[in-house]
């Protein structure tokens, strides 16, 4: 009898003993970070029968378990990801915001310098100082369009070295958890089924880690293992066995790179569709959706720029009463051929129409049969022609025009970025301040010798280019009568009279003018070169017209029908860079309150109160010096048959 | 529920540094003046404000557009005064040459006089503005536009091109007017038709200007009115030159003093007794220059003349002196109108400016009402976090054991 108190006591001490080192642990463990509170689990022994009853022996400690819930853990990952994402995101969006924050360092105050510069020329158009300031605020808004471009390269770069750094941590956390997967296996066969506490909340933390990377979803596997997939399922971490991520070319667009999954050595490129989530997964987007959109919206407002000037300094006459020519660098859509294109034909590609042109990027494919061209913006698909179509040939796609080259073989791809290049490349040729065409290449005169009232408008060159090649051969216009006139030099010939009405425009070798009045018979108009007409001014007041003329986005991407003008493009491209900048601050927040939210929840029920630990403290030190009075009790008890005897 | 310790600290820490962040942002808006950190703080208004930036940059722009009207115009309403008194001088001269009592010599003198004065006329057409560039040459600015040739005829080397300049959104002013709207392209005579003297005529027929009395029934055409004296009585007889026919009804018509005389729906008056074989012309309006005008008038004063002669040349001349005068007149007015809409213009681009201004500043500039009220009730909610946390942390049951 004495004895079984003896050790139904030394059961309850131990118990108790065991509870305080659990209590202890949990609260040396209180700020580990993926700690599980844990529990000690107690059983009291099998009564021993009597023919009294069952009499109790004590206490059995059955095992110590963590405090733990796969669900709630589960939904911890879950908004955690997203919000690591939505937080890299907005992260990287804040620099390309902070760039374009100050409305005084902007494209836009370059811009307008230029046009308040080319207003100045219009009004002093044989000032060679006002010429200079033209050129000088051209250089300057160049200037300002390749730094803010540079910027973006920056980040673009500074991206590229970040999905590297990332796809490492993905790696390191794959392989630890391999190795935690191992030891916890061995861990569970060791201890004859118990759970390694410890070393699962670890694994959990790593992949908590990982998955602030990337997202993952999780598998338990009965040994203990678990098993980490990645993307659609490609499984990262499979009992003790690591895959690795990799870091590959893009196979369209050298300049990107792409993160592979590396199955038996193979690397297979994974879609950024599945790789949502994580920094991983925010960097892609990040990179696919608003970097590079973005340079590309900057690079069309270059675009209208430099092709909208030079196309209006090409229809008119410079200082040197020479036709002028380009005063940009002309804009190139920037071209790659697919690293595995099997043919050798390279793609050529041209800006054919500015006002049609967006902001996407284009993917020219052959599938061996039919060659397609792909808005990536959209994936809205152009069929340019089938295997039966006669190579090389010429297509215009949204104002781009592409020369689709022979020997292309099925699976071959070009990529097309139209403006991606056009902020970057931008520069001005010309420093001569003589050849800003101010003056338009032809003048209209009313002879002094006319009798009658008609008047002819100084006139103006017929839009768009090329200009016509008799532009400037003089043309005679006769009145044979109030409502008829005769032309001369016309190519071509005019024969016979024509009938006048008068303010009906009259066009005659890519010239427009229009007389008005009543002209008597015999009087005369003449229309000629232009080439001494250092005050004349009209071309200078189309080119100044240009800031408020719409030039981009055409509605239907036809070309006509332009929607907006260069600012109007710009403040496009800071709206939607601000627009995304606080969208993704409101949803980071709102992600972030989530996962506080999710892991209070989880912590509810996981983690460490330091008050209730302190109550165990208590509770088991009752518990143990209660025990051990039991036994002290037991000990008299003893004593006190052993004074029977004496 | 449950709270983990590291609950408290956590979330105690997340809800104080995003406090802290919207301080920061407000004492930011306070010391940068500025409402829009980024766009992101508000896109719509941050793209507006752009739109608005270039509208007021567009609107200072054509501000200073105004003031280079302004000058040239300035320039060319000061430069036609001058010449607007020259005519006048030269109609006084000219009608007092018309004055009976003087010889010959004494109208060859007004002559040289008036030819000094058509000198200084060539002159002031071809002024320039501050910056060496001819007022009245059209887009040939660096050209020279009045050449008088050995000759003395002067002829004009510019051409039509009026300079315009962007003043005002969709409103383009001329700067400048071509010396052939000024000086060259001015119709002679009544403007619809001029009546001259032949200079071979001897007696002493005067004829008038004269007038149009049926528009619908001019023809355009030239005629010739001739006269006979036959037994004391004078008839004349109109043919129309440019058909060469007889004009109906126009023929030996009986002639007195002081007649008028019409036909194809124009009229003019005749004075004074043509002798037999003086003959009279009736021609539509052509453009004469102000120069063949003064260059006319100092041949007829130089040229020994007499009697209705001089009177028929000194009219003509007078007319032609009235014609410029009026011509200038209008170009004045024309300026004028001009610099009275760039001063409207002006005053209504400057309210234009301050609009911009104040909406450029309500969408961009800090509120600082609003400002220091949020800074000050953020502090407060700050403070109370920091405070309520300090005591909530300090809650354990260590400390009682």
């Amino acid at each position: 009898m004495g004895s079984n108190i003896y050790s139904a006591s030394l059961s309850g001490m131990n118990a108790a003993q065991f509870a305080l080192s659990t209590t202890q642990h949990n609260i040396a463990n209180a700020n580990t970070p993926g700690y599980s509170r844990q529990t000690m689990l107690v059983d009291s022994r099998a009564a021993q029968a009597t023919g009294a009853g069952f009499v109790g022996q004590g206490v059995n400690v059955t095992g110590v378990v963590r405090n733990y819930d796969q669900f709630l853990t589960t939904q911890v990952r879950q908004e955690q990801t997203q919000a690591s994402y939505l937080s890299t995101y907005l992260t990287s969006m804040k620099q390309i915001d902070n760039m374009v924050a100050d409305p005084a360092a902007g494209v836009s105050p370059a811009i307008q310098n230029f046009f308040n510069a080319t207003n100045s020329l219009a009004s002093n158009p044989e000032s060679i100082p006002a010429r200079q300031t033209v050129l000088s605020t051209a250089e300057a808004t160049v200037n300002r369009f390749q730094a803010m471009d540079q910027r973006l390269t920056d980040i673009s770069n500074s991206l590229t070295t970040q999905i590297a750094s990332s796809v490492q941590t993905v790696n390191t956390y794959a392989t630890q958890i391999a190795t935690l997967n191992n030891s916890i296996k061995s861990a569970i066969a060791t201890a004859q089924g118990q759970q390694p506490n410890d070393l699962l909340d670890q694994r959990d933390q790593l992949v908590n880690l990982l998955n602030k990377e990337i997202k993952v979803s999780t598998q338990q596997q009965t040994d203990g293992s678990m098993s980490v997939f990645v993307g659609n399922g490609q499984a990262l971490v499979v009992g003790d066995q690591a895959m690795a991520l990799q870091v590959v070319q893009n196979p369209a667009d050298p300049s990107k790179v792409d993160v592979a999954y590396l199955n038996n050595g193979k690397s297979v490129t994974m879609q950024q569709s599945s790789l949502q989530g994580g920094n991983l997964g925010a960097h892609l987007t990040f990179r696919d959706q608003s970097l590079e959109p973005a340079r590309n919206a900057l690079g069309r407002v270059a675009l209208g720029l430099a092709t909208s000037i030079n196309q209006q300094n090409q229809m008119g006459l410079d200082l040197n009463g020479v036709l002028g020519g380009n005063i940009f660098k002309d804009v190139l859509p920037r071209v790659d051929k697919g690293l595995n294109n099997a043919g050798a034909g390279v793609l050529t590609a041209t800006i054919s129409n500015m006002a049609a042109v967006t902001t996407s990027d284009y993917q020219l494919k052959f599938d061996g049969a039919n060659y397609t061209m792909t808005r990536m913006a959209d994936n809205q698909v152009t069929n340019l022609g089938t295997a039966a179509s006669v190579m090389p040939l010429t297509q215009v796609v949204d104002g781009v025009s592409v020369v689709i080259p022979a020997g292309m073989f099925a699976g071959d791809s070009f990529l097309i970025r139209p403006v991606a290049n056009a902020a970057r490349d931008m520069a001005v040729l010309t420093t001569d301040p003589t050849k800003l065409a101010t003056a338009a290449p032809m003048i209209s005169t009313t002879a002094t010798t006319n009798t009658g009232t008609g008047v002819i408008t100084a006139g103006s060159v017929n839009t768009p280019l090329p200009l016509n090649a008799n532009l400037q051969v003089p043309v005679t216009i006769t009145f044979t009568s109030a409502t008829s006139y005769t032309v001369t030099g016309a190519v071509p010939a005019v024969a016979g009279a024509v009938a006048y009405t008068a303010g009906t425009p009259i066009t005659y070798n890519g010239w427009t003018a229009t007389i008005t009045g009543t002209p008597a018979a015999g009087d005369v108009f003449n229309v000629k070169s232009n080439t001494t007409a250092t005050g004349d001014n009209r071309n200078a007041l189309l080119m100044a017209a240009l800031q408020t003329k719409n030039l981009l986005a055409s509605s239907g991407g036809v070309g006509a029908n332009a929607t907006t003008n260069l600012q109007g493009a710009y403040s496009q491209f800071v709206g939607s860079i601000g627009a995304k900048t606080q969208e993704l601050m409101v949803t980071s927040t709102a992600q972030d309150a989530m996962v506080t939210q999710t892991v209070a929840t989880q912590q509810s029920v996981a983690g460490v109160n330091l008050d209730e630990e302190a109550a165990n403290l208590l509770r088991y030190q009752r518990a143990y010096q209660a025990a051990a009075k039991a036994m002290q009790i037991a000990n008299t008890m003893f004593d006190s048959l052993l004074t029977l005897g004496r | 529920m449950r709270i983990s310790s590291n609950t408290i600290f956590d979330n105690n820490v997340a809800t104080l540094g995003a406090q802290q962040a919207r301080l920061v942002q407000t004492q930011q808006q306070i010391a940068s003046g500025r409402r829009l950190l980024t766009a992101a703080s508000d896109p719509v208004a941050a793209t507006r404000a752009l739109d608005v930036t270039q509208a007021d940059a567009i609107n200072t722009q054509q501000t200073a557009n105004r003031g280079t009207v302004k000058d040239p115009l300035s320039i060319s309403e000061s430069t036609l005064a001058s010449v607007t008194l020259l005519l006048q001088d030269v109609r006084t001269a000219a009608v007092s040459a018309g004055n009976a009592t003087l010889t010959n010599a004494d109208r060859a003198t007004i002559g040289k006089n008036l030819n000094g004065r058509l000198q200084e006329l060539i002159g002031l057409a071809n002024s320039t503005d501050g910056s060496g560039n001819a007022l009245y040459a059209g887009f040939q600015s660096k050209t020279t536009p009045f050449v008088a040739s050995t000759s003395g005829v002067v002829s004009y080397q510019g051409d039509d091109g009026q300079r315009l300049v962007q003043v005002a959104p969709g409103r383009q002013i001329a700067a400048n007017d071509s010396g052939a709207d000024v000086f060259m392209r001015i119709k002679d005579g009544n403007g619809t038709f001029a009546t001259q003297a032949l200079a071979t005529n001897t007696g002493g027929g005067i004829i008038g200007t004269g007038s149009v009395l049926n528009p619908a029934a001019l023809t355009g055409n030239a005629y010739s009115v001739s006269f006979a004296v036959a037994a004391g009585a004078t008839t004349y007889s109109v043919t129309n030159t440019t058909t060469g026919l007889a004009v109906a009804g126009m023929t030996a018509q009986p002639y007195t003093s002081g007649q008028s005389i019409s036909f194809d729906g124009l009229q003019f008056n005749m004075q004074g007794a043509p002798a037999n074989g003086d003959s009279f012309t009736v021609k539509p309006s052509a453009n004469q220059s102000v120069f063949k005008t003064l260059s006319d008038l100092i041949t007829t004063l130089s040229t020994p003349l007499s009697g209705a002669n001089v009177s028929n040349g000194l009219a003509s001349g007078i007319v032609n002196v009235d014609n410029a005068l009026s011509n200038v007149l209008n170009m004045r007015s024309s300026i004028g109108a001009r610099l009275n809409e760039i001063d409207s213009l002006q005053a209504s681009g400057d309210s234009i400016g301050v609009q911009l201004k104040q909406s450029l500043s309500a969408l961009q500039d800090t509120d600082y009402n609003k400002a220091i009220s949020d800074l000050n009730q953020q502090q407060t909610t700050l403070q109370a976090a920091q405070k309520s946390f300090a005591q909530v942390s300090n809650l354990s049951m260590f400390t009682y054991m």
